[in-house]
């Protein structure tokens, strides 16, 4: 990989390790390699081709906790403690709860020859179901998470109610349309702090003081900056579009080129530019958010770029794509060296004042994140 | 202490870890010392445990810099945790019996071979598994769809595909057409479906079935068979695709693709399962060439049975293969209906017993008016 290998941490050569002089800065480190995680990856699709699937959970669990397992903050290693059973039976909770009725609203009403009127009404109450199923399925799976993470043996938690979580994204959809998306930069900052205070480790809670205002000031810089990009990238390709047209008119006046609008053939001159302002501003975002997330006394920050974010973007989908996938165990160790790369915490830690503090470990959304953890990666 | 008999060196069984108790993220130095029947743990406050083996499990420790980690208790345990894997090949040395369940570190050397066999296996299941598992299975989830999904499916498709205003409806063309098909559908008896043919008025020399029992002929088609002998093959050989459930079929061979992709690639939600959806889409819904002989063959035999010269499929191919003079675009028949010369070859074989006097499909003035049915419409 062309990546290269994040700086060796300070406790890695001291196994016995003693805890770092607090206040400092710490990093997390990630240990993993992609041969390893592509060793666990096919035995885990051999085994999920020759049980039908079923295996599919367990796998999904082994390589979790490889992960976590490779993952190491002040000298020690975090575990995850989830298991392929509790997956299992929580995706079939979730199947029932969810699958049947949303396969059901989908498929039926067309295989019925109902009227328009029962199909739209089928339709709109799909849609509607998708909307609730969204947020609970996103509070559900962080709460699943973190309730199977820990750190030197104290579990992470995540304490936030579905029902709050829900109102704040109906009440934040439905601002974003009537303003026309000026909503949406606050809609954005609710959901990251809702996740965010939420989240506890052991009895200690993370915060977040990033303000939306911020936010919208980012998002109208962004929009203003793709909008002068669009332009700019507009003229030269009308101008290539005038002098390619012109030149197919005089080559053969019969030419099908012209009835063509040749600007579409030059559509994905678009790209490159607008990929820009996006990596820039996600950078920016991911950055914003992260220097205004706290834990105690101690504060994150981001210094992710986005030129690396672009190329880590790009090199990670043409990898895949030039593999049919198959490279997927190298473009996760690469994602996750990447993150932790750009992310600091600054502060004293006080860890002598966190207790264990674990939540009810099989919390009533637990059979739905079971089965969000299969189609959402949103954690 | 286990003593050395000379021969065999001695196991180390004092190790230097850490100890964390479960309650607070505080890491105590601790000796952890190996016993035969547990573990013997002395932490830096001067607090000592015995943990017996059988009450303590490993969760960390499988892979090449984690530390070994072993906890005991229930849901929120204590741990120990020692840094060296060399501490698991200790262990089974001291308690062989007990320590069984653990990890030893000289098992990794294995893994590498064992990798390359699971993907090996991988690569064949997934080949076989396109090759012949997922046709098989297609055909018999086919064969289990009651007839009226069936003819859902199909009216939805046909809405899709042939519209009604882009129908050539003239009547004495769809009469004939109606008499050439109830020709055709006589020897089947009764069958679950009722049969309808439609003619879309595009140019391109195709046809298609749906399921349910719609044909639809493109007019490119119909203008271009010469005699009602090459159309009453092209549709014998389209009825067997709705008899045979070829279409239902190719449909589940989509989707279970997708499951089997969706097995190899890591993360069924990212993007490769775009770029992936799209390629096998291009090859989807196409029959196979299994299929098609099928349909060859069934068409061919129940040309005989109707008591008509099942020699007009062959011509009409063979003349579709000729190509020639005609501008390209117009021989779609042939990129949906893949001709080989074995096929064509077979067909021979087949309508070589054909009946002394064959029964005409249609006569001359029903004939007339399937040719020009787009033409009168319009």
């Amino acid at each position: 990989m062309t990546e290269s290998d994040p700086p060796e941490s300070p406790a890695a050569s001291e196994a016995a390790g003693r805890p770092a002089p607090q206040g400092d800065t710490q990093r997390l480190y990630f240990h993993g390699s992609g041969p390893t995680l592509f060793g666990i990856h096919i035995v885990n699709v051999l085994l999920t081709l020759l049980t039908l699937g079923v295996y599919y959970f367990w796998g999904k669990i082994r390589v979790r906790r490889y992960l976590m397992n490779q993952t190491e903050l002040l000298g020690d290693r975090f575990a995850f403690h989830g298991t392929g059973k509790e997956l299992l039976r929580g995706w079939l909770k979730a199947a029932l709860v969810f699958g049947i009725p949303l396969l059901l609203l989908g498929t039926l009403p067309p295989f019925l020859e109902a009227g328009p009127g029962v199909q739209s009404l089928a339709a709109l109450a799909l849609y509607c179901l998708v909307q609730v199923f969204i947020p609970v399925a996103m509070v559900g799976a962080r709460r699943y998470r973190l309730s199977r993470t820990s750190w030197r043996g104290i579990r992470f938690s995540f304490r936030g109610p579905a029902v709050e979580f829900l109102r704040i994204f109906i009440v934040g959809s439905l601002l974003s349309l009537l303003t026309l998306g000026l909503y949406y930069p606050f809609f954005e900052a609710q959901r990251y702090r809702f996740m965010t205070v939420n989240a506890y480790f052991g009895t200690r809670r993370f915060g977040f003081d990033g303000r939306s205002q911020d936010l919208l000031v980012l998002y109208l810089l962004a929009v203003l900056v793709a909008g002068v990009s669009v332009l700019v990238t507009s003229v030269v390709v009308a101008a290539i579009a005038a002098v390619l047209a012109a030149a197919a008119s005089a080559l053969s006046p019969d030419s099908p080129l012209h009835a063509l609008p040749v600007y579409v053939l030059l559509f994905p001159l678009f790209l490159p530019t607008l990929g820009a302002v996006w990596a820039w501003f996600s950078a920016k975002k991911l950055r914003y958010f992260w220097d205004h997330t706290v834990f105690g006394d101690a504060r994150f920050r981001s210094t992710v770029t986005g030129r690396a974010l672009f190329r880590l973007r790009l090199v990670n989908l043409v990898l895949l794509v030039l593999t049919l996938g198959l490279a997927w165990p190298w473009v996760t160790v690469r994602s996750t060296r990447f993150a932790f790369r750009y992310l600091t915490l600054a502060g004293p830690l006080d860890l002598e004042t966190i207790q264990q503090e674990a939540q009810e470990a099989t919390a009533m959304g637990e059979g739905l994140s079971g089965f969000l953890d299969v189609g959402f990666d949103l954690g | 202490m286990m003593g050395s008999d000379g021969a065999v060196r001695a196991p180390r069984t004092e190790w230097e870890g850490a100890y964390l108790d479960g309650r607070t993220p505080t890491r105590q130095r601790a000796t952890i010392r190996l016993m035969p029947s547990g573990l013997e743990i002395l932490t830096e406050r001067g607090a000592r445990f015995f943990w017996p083996y059988a009450q303590i499990r490993q969760t960390q420790g499988f892979y090449a810099g984690e530390p070994v980690r072993l906890e005991r208790g229930a849901e929120l345990s204590e741990a120990v945790l020692v840094g060296s894997p060399a501490f698991l090949a200790e262990l089974h040395a001291v308690a062989p019996e007990p320590g069984a369940r653990f990890h030893h570190p000289a098992r990794r050397r294995h893994r590498v071979p064992l990798t390359i066999l699971a993907a090996i296996a991988v690569v064949g299941i997934v080949a076989a598994l396109y090759r012949w598992g997922i046709p098989a299975l297609a055909e018999l989830a086919a064969a289990r769809v009651p007839v009226a999904w069936e003819e859902g499916l199909g009216e939805a498709a046909l809405g899709e595909l042939a519209p009604p205003e882009r129908r050539c409806t003239d009547p004495a063309g769809a009469r004939a057409l109606d008499t050439l098909v109830v020709a055709l559908t006589r020897p089947l008896g009764a069958t679950p479906y009722t049969f309808r043919v439609y003619v879309l008025d595009a140019p391109p020399v195709n046809a298609f079935a749906l399921p349910g029992g719609h044909v639809v002929l493109l007019r490119g088609l119909v203008e271009r068979v010469r005699t009602p002998e090459e159309l009453a093959g092209v549709l014998a050989h389209e009825l067997q695709h709705v008899l045979r459930r070829h279409a239902l079929r190719a449909l589940f061979r989509h989707a279970s693709t997708g499951l089997l992709i969706a097995a190899l690639a890591g993360d069924p939600t990212g993007a490769v399962t775009y770029g992936l959806e799209a390629a096998r889409t291009l090859g989807a819904l196409q029959y196979t060439r299994e299929a098609e002989e099928e349909a060859d063959l069934g068409g061919a035999r129940l040309l005989l049975a109707a008591g008509l010269d099942p020699r007009g499929l062959v011509s009409f191919l063979e003349e579709l293969g000729e190509g020639g003079t005609d501008p390209p675009g117009v021989l779609t028949y042939l990129s949906t209906h893949p001709s080989h010369a074995d096929r064509i070859a077979r067909l021979r074989a087949i309508t070589a017993e054909r009946p002394t006097t064959p029964v005409a499909p249609v006569d001359a003035e029903g004939w007339q008016a399937i040719r020009t049915m787009c033409a009168r419409a319009g």
